[in-house]
């Protein structure tokens, strides 16, 4: 009997937090999605005191930090080069329901200490960005490199991973175009894990309940329905 | 048993229930009977909180606040706390085309921002201006963190959703990745927009929000299709489709008649214009040398005013009034996914049904008015002051010490020898009007120098969700009351609890700053609560039992 009752409830916790188990860390990861590493606040507002990063802008978009020839400390030298094109725009997000905008390639997978070049392309006729986030801040100032195209156009950079497996952060920074869609992640060697709300790779971990209009009248009919049954069974049990 | 039982229910009933509580006829019986009872002292006022205050004026860092000159172009001084980027005024004024690649850096604005070409009446200023504009989300949901995105606070605490049409950026929209607070040029209002009459004027809508927009120029010379037979009027229901997320649609004019007017989106505008897109739109008679401020930033002081408007006034003020329904604005909080969002909008939000409860001036409410949007001035100055009301309802808008004078309405000049002098004036949903505000002690113009409020004077304008000192409240304060930092010598009340989110979540006394105040927050009585509880107990013993008792008598 009460086997029976453990075996239960064990079915129930792991229908509903099967998901949270699945992405391991979940505190960290949320962290990591738009807090990391909040608190360490030495980069100061970006348009002052953009002196310190490495930067081009013009017309058709800007690149900031790239860097294709300083090595990461724990690096020795270059295990490979990749070259990645990425789309972004709309029309990206039409395969992931209640997403606006998006990225073709969500998921970058890179092995430590290599080059990763970007071919930012941008579908739509607003800008979009590609930023990621966490990279050694002694390379990168703010620990980021940002692509960013303006409508119709491509912008390319190159940066080189440190060599710790992990999973960066990689997204458009305009206001709600991550919260639409523009999410994506790099992962460096094994990675540290899946971040949250990637279109095709994992859920929100705040997600819409998506409840139809007269849940409540079903939810209250379920509940009259429960102490009914269990009346009538508690009867049919004492009487026989 | 059960007999008992009830009377013991009865009595526990009637001893618990407070003797205030008793039927008046018995009271007074009892009162002829025994007196009046004995003293009990009423509870303590809850003691004094340590306030988590806000600086009421925080330091200008960046020299934003002094009068400068960056590229050629002199910046008059900003004289209250907190200032508009210079850098970004000078590439408004001399196009992002046309300034240094540092200017650009510092104003945060990408190159084709506002594109400043020929001058094609020769008189030394350009003609074609091309002005780039996107949509941002404030105060939005995340699908991951239960905190909002691009947060921009109007109050201490509070932050209602925003869209807002705002210049074209690079980068982040937040200050820094570590910050969730929006950069200072993605704020409410939507830019006031400047141009000069006659002017070739493109304006490039860049939807880069999550909903289909326009652009509608409310009293600017327009035509209704442009040279391709495209609509241009930014109404869905009879010119154009609307501008679809990462789509752009470029607007053509060239407007005849000067004035003040208004742009807003027109796309479902009972909800959009409300979300805060709209602005002021300014149209600037056409001058020699007019190098005009084409977009300011927020609204409020208009750093570089145009030829026309320096001969004729010191200063000048772009003031844009809009009230909240925090049940329309904070839909967007409630979820991440823009199906669920634009149902809640579009069809269950009902704006006949709305009240608002945020009031502001220039996208903020008291106390954060007196940070950017006191009129300052000294005596003997004529302001001129561009007036429009975005919000849903009129506002009466009052000035203490002053009466001003109304010289247009709507963009249109009224007749010199029948202008009215007044000190409220009522301002209808979408209308302008431009007033020229004196500041000559003359008994009439003005009672002299000092600090004179300004606001709407239906008393609901004044408050936020209810609270005062709140909503539009913002002050005409003269010079010789500004303390150095821009922060006016108020010699009233301690302003530290409006600082406070607490004040208007409405958990501190209102007058607990008052020195020796007595007006503290009650605290509660424990022994009445206990009273009460017993009774309620017993009341439902003596329920439970009557039932029994018919149920016996059933059977
Ligand atoms: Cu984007
Ligand atoms: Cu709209």
């Amino acid at each position: 009997m009460s086997a029976k009752k453990i075996f239960f409830a064990v079915c129930l916790l792991a229908i509903n937090f099967f998901p949270l188990l699945q992405a391991q860390q979940v505190d960290s990861h949320v962290a990591h999605n738009m807090e990391d590493p909040r608190g360490q606040n030495d980069m100061g507002d970006l348009q002052s005191n953009h002196g310190e990063h490495n930067m081009t802008l013009d017309s058709d978009g800007m690149a900031m930090n790239s860097n294709w020839q300083t090595l990461p400390q724990d690096c020795a030298k270059i295990i490979r080069e990749y070259k990645f094109e990425v789309y972004a725009g709309t029309e990206f997000s039409s395969d992931y329901p209640g997403t606006i905008y998006g990225m073709s390639e969500r998921e970058i997978l890179v092995e430590p200490c290599s080059s990763v070049t970007i071919k930012f392309i941008n579908t739509d006729d607003i800008r979009h960005q590609w930023m990621i986030h966490g990279l050694p801040r002694y390379l990168y100032p703010g620990g980021m490199f940002h692509l960013e195209a303006a409508g119709g156009q491509i912008r390319e950079g190159t940066f080189i991973v440190p060599s710790d497996d992990k999973t960066y952060l990689v997204h458009c920074d305009m206001a709600q175009h991550m919260e639409m869609g523009m999410k994506a992640q790099l992962k460096v060697g094994k990675g540290s894990g899946d971040l949250w709300s990637i279109p095709g790779v994992s859920r929100s971990f705040r997600p819409d309940t998506y409840l139809p209009k007269a849940s409540r009248n079903y939810l209250m009919l379920a509940l009259f329905v429960g102490a009914m049954l269990t009346a009538l069974i508690l009867h049919l049990w004492r009487r026989y | 048993m059960r007999i008992r039982l009830l009377f013991i229910a009865i009595l526990s009933a009637l001893v618990c229930l407070p003797a205030q509580w008793y039927p008046e006829p018995i009271r007074l019986l009892f009162s002829d009977w025994f007196g009046a009872q004995d003293y009990r002292a009423r509870p303590n006022s809850l003691a004094a909180t340590e306030l988590a205050s806000e600086v009421a004026c925080p330091e200008d860092l960046q020299a934003w606040r002094e009068a400068q000159t960056i590229a050629g172009v002199d910046i008059r001084s900003s004289p209250t706390c907190v200032a508009d980027n210079p850098s970004a005024v000078a590439a408004f004024v001399r196009g992002t085309n046309n300034v240094s690649q540092q200017v650009l850096l510092d104003s945060g604005l990408t190159p084709d921002a506002v594109e400043k070409g020929r001058d094609l009446d020769g008189d030394g200023d350009p003609d074609e201006i091309h002005i780039r504009l996107e949509v941002a989300e404030l105060n939005g949901s995340s699908p991951d963190l239960n905190e909002l995105t691009a947060q921009y606070a109007i109050a201490p605490g509070i932050k209602p959703g925003f869209w807002v049409f705002v210049p074209k950026t690079f980068g982040m929209a937040t200050e820094n990745f570590e910050s969730l607070k929006a950069r200072s040029i993605l704020r409410v209002p939507s830019p006031a927009i400047r141009v000069e009459q006659g002017d070739k004027i493109k304006i490039t809508l860049e939807n880069s929000h999550y909903m289909p927009h326009t652009v509608h120029f409310h009293g600017v010379d327009h035509p209704f299709v442009d040279a391709d037979g495209e609509g241009n009027d930014g109404v869905p229901i009879t010119s154009e489709q609307p501008v679809m997320p990462g789509g752009v649609r470029t607007y053509d004019m060239q407007p005849r008649q000067t004035g003040t007017m208004f742009y807003h989106c027109h796309v479902q505008p009972q909800v959009h214009i409300m979300m805060g897109l709209q602005g002021l739109f300014i149209v600037e008679e056409n001058r020699p040398d007019n190098w005009l401020q084409t977009l300011n930033v927020g609204a409020g002081q208009v750093r570089v005013p145009s030829v026309a408007v320096a001969e004729e006034f010191d200063r000048e003020y772009d003031l844009q009034y809009l009230d909240i329904d925090r049940e329309l604005n904070n839909l967007i909080q409630a979820s991440s996914d823009p199906r669920v969002i634009t149902e809640q909008m579009h069809n269950r939000y009902d704006i006949t049904d709305a009240t608002s409860d945020y009031f502001t001036i220039n996208g903020r409410s008291f106390p954060y008015t007196f940070r950017e949007s006191l009129v300052v001035t000294k005596p003997n100055e004529h302001i001129k002051l561009r007036v429009v009301n975005g919000g849903s309802s009129g506002i009466a808008l009052h000035t203490h010490g002053h009466k001003v004078t109304t010289t247009h309405l709507d963009g249109v000049e009224t007749n010199p020898a029948a202008r009215v002098t007044r000190d409220v004036v009522w301002i209808a949903s979408a209308q302008r009007v431009d007033l020229d505000l004196e500041t000559t002690n003359d008994g009439l113009h003005s009672y002299g120098s000092g600090i004179w409020l300004f606001h709407d004077h239906q008393e609901k304008g004044i408050t936020t969700d209810g609270v005062s000192p709140g909503g539009n409240i913002s002050a005409i304060v003269y010079e010789e009351y500004l303390q150095e930092n821009g922060w006016p010598k108020t010699q009233g009340v301690d302003y530290d609890p409006y600082f406070t989110e607490a004040y208007y979540r409405k958990e501190l006394p209102v007058w607990g700053g008052l020195a020796g105040s007595v007006f503290l927050m009650v605290g509660t009585d424990r022994w009445m609560l206990l009273r009460l509880l017993g009774f309620a107990l017993s009341l439902g013993m003596i329920i439970v039992l009557l039932l029994g008792f018919i149920r016996k008598r059933a059977h």
